[in-house]
């Protein structure tokens, strides 16, 4: 539509004197320099972040500043694999994350089909309440989930409970937006499809595997990469149900480091830049996945 | 099993009395909630345990003290009345208000423009929307690494830079009221590209024949965006901006790693006085009260949303 207007804009053009054409072209230079220079801000620091990875402690305070190391030093990476639990976190970062990912899946699907699909009492009741508890915040009920945890320790096996990785995934796989975004989405699938099928005598289960879950894969795909970098990025619960250093995930772990290491910043440095480097990667792979995942998030509401 | 129960239900004895028919309509409609408990049962488990108790047990604690380290006794009121007179909470409070205001009013402005520009000059589009959102894909912790990186008194780069220019250093993390502002200018780094895709796809959807019917009626660009876009995107603008407070009002994780609420609680914000009250101390009472506070306003913000939603689903 747009390049309509932007043809009719050239064909009126056609007959305008050349200053004008100049400056048309002027502004365009200038849009794209803008976006240019924000693309540049947007990158530019993590990008940075290479040549403190590279430098010893004592290049990392020379004047004039260093871009690219004289020496390309790489004690900051042996040091974080053999002095810290580096690759433990990473182990810890990729279980929880997924796990949490995959539970959320299931009972978000299940969830989600039996508020749009199924009928039964109280469900507008039911569906209320889950909305109503959409919004908040891990940190609001930090405490009570903290003492919770604490108090379920003893009470199954040690499997949920503080410094376990019960504790730290079950409390994290509750998400209200989840059970939402799926229910929106079984709803959009014609209802032909399945009432013939129920016609038919088969069972809930059936037509739920049989028929559903094939058609919502791209759902499934956009939800998961949507909580799996939620809990990438997830701070605060690791933090505070994690005090042993074999539990900490990478980002509660090299947050650590901080107060460890005062004077051997370029370990920091080595250990994000390695923690950028593979969600980097598989941002490039999934590319268009991952906007449309999280302006879903957003925008379906 | 199910489906074979459900069968023999649908075979209907016509020689039945009327009570019996009641009887067997009940048990039928009982047989088919089964499913149903499979479906829901452990979202809702789950659900319970973890989102609905967790919220009940927080009014309960607010009127407690202590907890962590030892049991938790009843105190009444008393965390309530010390809420609303601690400096600490107000001076979070305020930082987190002026860290929201900065945050939004920078990001939103920022972000409208880019989007606008992104939608009248397309040629590379693809390449300045990836730039844009790669920062979205840090997580707050390592944003704060990289930030802690540029703005190290000794050996941030900004600051080798400033020296360059023959300026002075600036204390970035150090002083009030730059440190709130250093840890505004990471989020808004981090936030940016998002909400520059979302406003482009919300400017995507304005219709095209509304702004060739004022192009024809020899409205110029600012005025066709001011008398057609912003119209018909308010309804969408008010529901990002709840959105954005909601989420803003959380932050914790950068303050948490660049400057654990200082200097002298000049970066101190409202989660972050909820995490340190609830550990640091064995004094978690206002902790407790504070994060009620916060359980509330999220609530009503939730409740506006859905208002504006309403609005927004009403109109169409």
């Amino acid at each position: 539509m747009d390049g309509m207007t932007q043809m009719k804009d050239m064909a009126l053009n056609d007959r305008e004197p050349k200053w004008q054409i100049g400056r048309r072209l002027f502004k365009a230079g200038s849009a794209y320099s803008v976006l240019a220079l924000f693309v540049f801000v947007a990158v530019g620091p993590i990008i940075y972040i290479i040549s403190p990875a590279f430098r010893d402690s004592k290049s990392l305070f020379s004047y004039p500043p260093q871009w690219i190391p004289n020496r390309w030093f790489t004690g900051n990476f042996t040091f974080l694999f053999s002095e810290t639990h580096y690759l433990r976190w990473a182990a810890n970062t990729i279980i929880f994350a997924t796990s949490v990912t995959l539970i959320s899946l299931v009972i978000d699907t299940l969830a989600g089909y039996a508020f749009a699909r199924m009928t039964f009492p109280g469900k507008r009741v039911l569906f209320s309440l889950v909305l109503a508890t959409l919004m908040i915040p891990m940190a609001a009920i930090l405490a009570p989930t903290y003492l919770l945890v604490r108090f379920l320790d003893g009470w199954t096996f040690g499997l949920i409970g503080t410094d376990t990785y019960g504790g730290l995934i079950l409390p994290m796989t509750v998400s209200p937006l989840g059970v939402f975004m799926m229910r929106q989405f079984i709803e959009t699938i014609p209802a032909g499809l399945y009432e013939a099928a129920r016609m038919d005598g088969a069972s809930e289960w059936r037509i739920f595997r049989k028929i559903v879950l094939p058609l919502i894969k791209p759902a499934l795909v956009v939800l998961g990469i949507f909580v799996f970098m939620m809990q990438w990025a997830n701070f605060l619960w690791p933090l505070v149900v994690t005090s042993k250093d074999e539990f900490r995930v990478l980002n509660v772990g090299i947050s650590t480091l901080q107060g460890q290491f005062v004077t051997n910043w370029g370990v920091i440095a080595a250990a994000t830049l390695l923690t950028l480097i593979p969600v980097t990667i598989v941002f490039l792979f999934f590319q268009r996945w991952f906007v449309q995942a999280s302006i879903a998030g957003a925008l379906k509401e | 099993m199910i489906q074979s129960m459900v069968a023999d239900d649908n075979v209907l004895d016509l020689s039945m009395t009327e009570k019996e028919f009641r009887r067997q309509k009940r048990r039928y409609r009982a047989r088919r909630l089964i499913p149903v408990f499979g479906f829901l049962g452990p979202y809702f488990l789950l659900w319970v345990v973890f989102l609905a108790v967790p919220v009940i047990w927080s009014v309960w604690l607010s009127f407690n003290n202590g907890g962590i380290v030892e049991p938790a006794r009843f105190v009444g009121v008393t965390n309530w009345s010390r809420a609303f007179q601690d400096d600490e909470l107000r001076k979070s409070l305020i930082n987190t208000a002026y860290y929201v205001v900065v945050a939004i009013i920078v990001v939103f402005g920022l972000a409208i423009s880019l989007a606008l520009l992104l939608q009248r000059y397309r040629r590379w589009s693809n390449f300045f929307k990836l730039g844009l959102y790669i920062p979205v894909l840090v997580s707050p912790i390592m944003a704060g690494m990289i930030f802690f990186f540029l703005t190290h008194y000794d050996m941030g780069v900004l600051n080798l830079i400033l020296q360059q220019l023959g300026q002075d250093r600036m204390n970035f993390l150090g002083d009030n009221p730059n440190a709130l502002l250093t840890i505004s200018a990471l989020e808004i780094w981090r936030g940016l590209g998002f909400w520059v895709l979302f406003f482009l796809a919300g400017l995507e959807n304005v219709p095209q024949d509304l702004l060739d019917a004022a192009r024809v009626d020899g409205a110029k660009p600012f005025r066709r965006f001011r008398k057609v876009t912003v119209p018909v995107m308010r309804p969408l603008i008010l529901f990002a901006l709840v959105i954005a407070l909601i989420f803003n009002f959380q932050l914790f994780d950068s303050v948490q790693v660049l400057t654990k609420g200082g200097p002298v609680l000049g970066t101190s914000t409202v989660v972050w006085f909820i995490y340190r009250r609830m550990f640091a101390f064995q004094d978690s009472g206002l902790a407790y009260a504070t994060s009620v506070g916060l359980l509330i306003l999220v609530l009503c913000l939730t409740i506006v949303a859905y208002g504006v939603l309403g609005k927004k689903m009403g109109k169409k």
